[in-house]
């Protein structure tokens, strides 16, 4: 019987209940795709990297945790808000006699009933979701899927259900405590109380206006010109501006708006504009809490999603040029040690007894530090702040050299022809060009380099853009000295690089990552002391790409969830206060204001309550982007990618709460 | 004036075409508004009708002002007309002191009277009023009849309102009783003064037998 009337129950306030439905599918929809990554094939590929495997799956476990209490803290609250909207209902059952007790069942019933559902929906949504995300993930990590694999994730499906179920959990135990409470007056005169306007003086309204948008410029200004440096104390002061700016952005906005539109009597004396302006009024002002947090969270979401495309792109240009090695070790010299065993790789790969096939094509070669550095050589070129950059970017520092004998070794297996040095001629090798002009600027202007004592004339006219190695850092600076220089020079390390040979690819590739991994798990460390880190070309583009994907994955499930919740927060608040407002729609009816009217107004404020935080959010959005543009540089992709998942999500939720918002007003009437 | 359940409220939504008759005709201004269609019908209750009701029915977030000019603005009228025609009308119902409150911070008879003026200030040919002084003490009643003369006089409106109480009917030219739905009886004022009037009504009143408690 009960339970029939919790059947009923849920199926008579659909209406009320879509949005709370939408959330719920949609959180456990998303939850299930992310977590299912683990199984998917694309993974599965990369998973022969076994640091990759375990570092995405801690970062998987600890977002959903961290994801499951946000979520756990949106169902309360929206269920708060339904169990509110029902109190008279409720408070009826009880004065027909029905006990506390058997209320609370039914309360406890429809709250499983709806888990239930939803978890049902939204793990079957997820699967189908899932198989996009596959391919997605197939497409950023540049694995080629030939045989597509229908997946579901059994392990995804016991999390969602083992997370949700405590949330759900959560929730029964918050609404018994919460009907505990309830006194049968109060459930029956569960009446609007009518939510005072804070700010109702003009000339305070402007000044606070006037504050957050000052606030609100500085913090810009601010955060352009010192750029988002974790690290400085600036940035934290900007950060509290921006959160302040906002906050009285949201606080006074409405009832400064309302002023400027008075003036203006075209909009105001409009239909029944001055009802609409008074609403939103009301709604922005008593919620201003909640608009605040909606935007911060919304322009975390947008960078976030932004970021997160765009360090793929970084990745993806990255890798371009870095192709002409399959793959390269270095042994780290220990200048302490005289013992050549532990010096040069050469001695240590007979030590662990690997040797190089026919068909591999390989050159050895050492590599030194001089005692000039970057900064210096380059000083005359710039300015004081790109000295003290170039320091803190790790991209100053001693200067490298490579023997000629050795260079002429590495061009040789790379096809090359070799090259003439003679006693006082250096080639400069950079990549140093896309990073500052001062490297261009000084070999355009300068013709010699010296070294201590030593005038060396520079052979290039323009710095040759070739590495010496398949690494990670793209970026380098290095000297081709002659083989007989007699200055400074410390032993730094000693590399080897390889070509493979076309036909035997794959069984080389497998040689050497099988190789790298061993020595990277130390076990040649009782062969030999020396400390030798390889990679190849592959595990490089592996590894970057398993970064991307991380990130990525990561950005976008935080993201969606972040926009699920402010939007499902903003429907909830429209919908309660549109049943608040019930009585006003009322009266406008029987002044003689159309249905039309009324449904054009409702259209007008939720469109302007969704989109008041989002359009600050998108400002500080795109003040922040510029921002991190100095340390990532963006393409038009990640705009695309990023306003597409943010559109749906958020226009969903809008035509929900519009649709809800009609109907409340509709059968409120009748 | 009728007993309760008699069909006055029913006769007044019928008017203002809220509800719909199932036999007879409506005419207004020799209009005949029981077969308009949509758009007319809510074009003629915006422009020929005028609504004062038991409970205001004011806006509580709108001050005095923008009620009265919503009635206007529904209208889609010119915004110089607006300003002037509620200024008129404020004057008038001696609300112009009022204008920038909010409902809430007026008494029920001020409220009564801004609702008066956003039923009169389209100036349309008929006002429905049902029991407007219902909520009123009689000091305030007085004053609001007193505004619905001078309505009546110099607007030329006619104003068709429903009470229970013989002192508020004494102040109509005509009162039609009304029970179980049918006209039962009709009072004319004529050149009657108002006290000889309130007698007339109160002999009705006791024949119809109720709400003689309202009187005193
Ligand atoms: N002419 C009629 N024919 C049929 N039913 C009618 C008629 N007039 C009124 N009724 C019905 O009588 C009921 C009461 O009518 P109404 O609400 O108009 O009474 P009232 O006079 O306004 O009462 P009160 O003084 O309590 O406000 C309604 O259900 C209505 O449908
Ligand atoms: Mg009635």
């Amino acid at each position: 019987m009960f339970s029939k009337i919790a059947v009923n129950n849920v199926k008579r306030s659909f209406r009320d209940y879509s949005i709370y439905f939408l959330t719920l599918t949609l959180a456990v929809c998303i939850f299930y795709s992310f977590n299912s990554i683990e199984s998917q094939n694309a993974i599965l590929e990369l998973n022969k990297n076994p640091i990759f495997h375990d570092s995405l799956n801690k970062l998987i476990t600890g977002t959903s945790i961290f994801v499951s209490f946000v979520l756990g803290g949106l169902i309360i609250y929206a269920n708060n808000f339904l169990i509110k909207k029902r109190k008279k209902e409720l408070g009826i059952y009880m004065t027909l006699g029905m006990p506390k007790r058997k209320i609370s069942k039914i309360l406890l019933f429809e709250t499983f009933l709806i888990g239930l559902v939803s978890l049902i929906v939204g793990i079957l949504l997820g699967i189908l979701v899932s198989q996009g995300l596959s391919l997605l993930v197939a497409n950023i990590l540049g694995v080629n899927l030939n045989h597509y694999q229908f997946i579901i994730s059994l392990s995804a499906v016991i999390k969602s259900v083992v997370y949700f179920g405590i949330i759900y959990g959560l929730v029964m135990i918050f609404n018994q405590y919460t009907i505990s409470k309830y006194k049968l007056i109060d459930m029956l005169h569960a009446s609007k109380k009518n939510e005072e306007v804070k700010l109702k003086n003009a000339f305070i309204s402007v000044l606070v206006f006037t504050l957050s948008v000052i606030l609100l410029v500085t913090a810009y200004v601010r955060v352009l010109e010192t750029g988002l440096d974790a690290a400085n104390t600036e940035l934290f002061i900007t950060v509290i501006m921006g959160v302040f700016g906002t906050l009285f952005f949201f606080f006074s906005t409405s009832s400064f708006f309302i002023h400027v539109v008075k003036k203006n009597k075209k909009v105001y004396l409009k239909g029944i504009n001055i009802f609409i302006l008074r609403q939103i009024n009301n709604k922005i002002n008593t919620n201003f809490l909640s608009m605040t947090l909606i935007c911060l969270m919304l322009f975390l979401t947008i960078t976030l999603l932004f970021t997160a495309f765009d360090l793929k792109g970084t990745i993806d240009r990255s890798l371009e040029g870095n192709k002409e090695f399959d793959a390269s070790a270095f042994l780290v010299v220990d200048n302490e040690s005289e013992d050549p065993r532990e010096n040069d790789i050469e001695e240590y790969l007979k030590d662990i007894n690997f040797t190089f096939e026919n068909n591999e094509k390989y050159a050895f070669y050492s590599e030194y530090k001089l005692s000039l550095t970057i900064e210096d050589l380059l000083s005359d070129y710039l300015s004081e702040q790109e000295q003290v950059d170039l320091v803190k970017d790790y991209l100053g520092g001693p200067m490298s050299a490579i023997k000629l004998s050795d260079y002429n070794s590495i061009l040789e297996i790379t096809g090359n022809e070799s090259i003439q040095l003679s006693d006082d001629e250096v080639l400069v090798l950079s990549s140093y060009d896309n990073i500052t002009d001062a490297l261009p600027e000084f070999m355009e202007n300068e013709d010699s380099i010296q070294i201590e004592d030593k005038e060396y004339t520079i052979k290039n006219d323009v710095a040759i853009e070739k590495n010496i190695k398949a690494n990670l850092d793209s970026d380098f600076f290095y000297l081709v000295i002659p083989d007989n220089f007699d200055g400074d020079l410390e032993l730094e390390s000693t590399n080897f690089n390889v070509i493979y040979d076309e036909r035997y690819f794959d069984e080389s590739e497998e040689r050497f990552s099988t190789l790298f991994n061993d020595m990277w798990d130390n076990k040649y460390r009782d062969v030999s002391p020396a400390l030798v880190i390889g990679n190849t070309l592959n595990q490089i583009k592996d590894r970057q790409n398993g970064m991307a994907a991380m990130v990525v994955f990561i950005g976008l499930f935080l993201g969606l969830i972040f926009i699920i919740s402010s939007a499902a927060v903003m429907a909830l608040q429209q919908l309660s206060d549109a049943s608040e407002s019930l009585g006003r729609y009322k009266a406008l009816k029987r002044i003689g204001v159309t249905e039309r009217m009324i449904n054009k107004a409702i259209l007008k404020q939720s469109f302007i309550y969704f989109f008041a935080p989002l359009s600050l959010a998108i400002v500080h959005s795109i003040v922040g982007i510029i921002a991190l543009n100095d340390i990532f540089s963006f393409h038009y992709e990640s705009i695309i990618v990023s306003t597409l998942f943010l559109g749906i999500i958020y226009g969903v939720y809008f035509y929900s709460t519009y649709v809800g918002v009609k109907n409340v007003v509709k059968n409120g009437n009748s | 004036m009728g007993p309760s359940g008699s069909g006055k409220t029913t006769l007044l939504n019928c008017i203002s075409t809220i509800d719909t008759v199932t036999t007879g005709r409506i005419v207004i201004n020799k209009k005949d508004i029981t077969n308009l269609k949509i758009k007319a019908l809510e074009e003629f209750r915006s422009k020929e009708l005028g609504f004062i009701f038991q409970d205001f029915n004011l806006l509580d977030t709108l001050t005095a002002y923008e009620n009265i000019a919503l009635a206007l603005t529904i209208q889609n009228m010119a915004i110089k007309e607006i300003d002037k025609r509620i200024q008129q009308v404020a004057k008038k119902l001696e609300i112009n002191e009022m204008l920038n409150k909010y409902p809430f911070q007026l008494s029920g008879g001020q409220k009564q009277r801004v609702a008066s003026a956003r039923a009169i200030v389209t100036e349309p040919s008929l006002i429905l009023a049902d029991e407007p002084t219902g909520a009123l003490d009689s000091k305030s009643s007085r004053l609001l009849l007193d505004s619905f003369e001078k309505l009546n006089r110099e607007f030329n409106s006619t104003i068709l309102m429903v009470t229970h109480d013989s002192f508020t009917a004494s102040y109509a030219n005509r009162i039609l009783f009304i029970k179980d739905g049918r006209i039962f009886n009709e009072l004319i004022r004529g050149n009657d003064t108002r006290k000889e009037f309130f007698n007339k009504i109160m002999e009705v009143v006791t024949l119809l037998g109720g709400d003689v408690d309202n009187v005193l």
